[in-house]
């Protein structure tokens, strides 16, 4: 959703809510998620994806504080937290990760996708090495934000 | 193994903490397959939960615990065609979940 959208879709919220009703907002930080590799609750590998793109959660930051600057709603408490997804492979994970995000265009160029298909190939022979019951996860941290909408 | 996703509960715990979701009417935006919605629908009063992709709402409806069908409806449909049929002031709270 690009930011136009994102201020008009939050108006939108503004009128579906009661008087005093609340927005909860969850989005992640403008950060790269890590990727991970565990073994008996060990980190063995930690890289942030140098391929990760905020853009579209600057914009949601941004529509959010436009709702904010015009009065349609007031932060009443917010904060931040770590959110995990483990797969006991990359090709698990990979495929839960497709099928979450199948919502955006997925396309990379062929740099991007060499950096990938070399990045797969580093933690999966961090897997391997690691033996039975190490798991590969996507470590992100989010933004949770309570808002009341004003009348 | 199965993909286990924040099995910390972090996620929960961070709404719990933020807020009493008891007795509310719950709007729900983008509700993929119902991972969050299943664990807070049992403190809210009724989960209206909409997702435009089909595939996701089937899979929320199919793993979606008895004992929360009574509360939670799942509709297939994007943001702007629910909100232009919905009522003014029909949810106590509107929950963007990772969908901004």
């Amino acid at each position: 959703m690009k930011h136009e959208g994102m201020v008009h879709a939050l108006e939108e919220i503004h009128r579906l809510l009661r008087p005093d009703g609340n927005l909860v907002d969850i989005h992640p930080v403008v950060e790269a998620p890590l990727i991970e590799v565990y073994q008996g609750g060990r980190v063995l590998f930690a890289q942030p994806n140098p391929d990760y793109s905020a853009e579209d959660y600057r914009q949601a930051d941004n529509a959010l504080a436009q709702a904010i600057q015009r009065r349609f709603f007031v932060v009443e408490r917010s904060g931040q937290f770590d959110f995990l997804v483990y797969g006991s492979s990359v090709a698990e994970l990979r495929a839960y990760i497709a099928e979450a995000n199948a919502y955006e265009d997925g396309s990379k160029d062929e740099a991007a996708a060499a950096r990938e298909a070399e990045r797969v190939a580093r933690v999966e022979g961090i897997m391997q090495g690691a033996g039975e019951g190490a798991e590969v996860a996507t470590h992100e941290s989010a933004h949770i934000a309570r808002l009341r909408a004003i009348r | 193994m199965a993909i286990r996703v924040d099995p910390e509960g972090n996620e929960t715990h961070a709404l719990f903490d933020l807020v009493d979701l008891s007795g509310q009417h719950v709007l729900e935006i983008g509700s993929g397959d119902g991972r969050l919605t299943w664990r807070y629908a049992g403190r809210a009063a009724h989960v209206t939960a909409i997702e435009p992709f089909g595939q996701s709402v089937a899979r929320a409806r199919e793993n979606l615990p008895d004992e929360l069908k009574a509360r939670v409806e799942y509709h297939q449909v994007g943001f702007d065609d629910f909100a232009a049929a919905a009522e003014p002031g029909a949810f106590d709270v509107v929950m963007l979940s990772w969908s901004l």
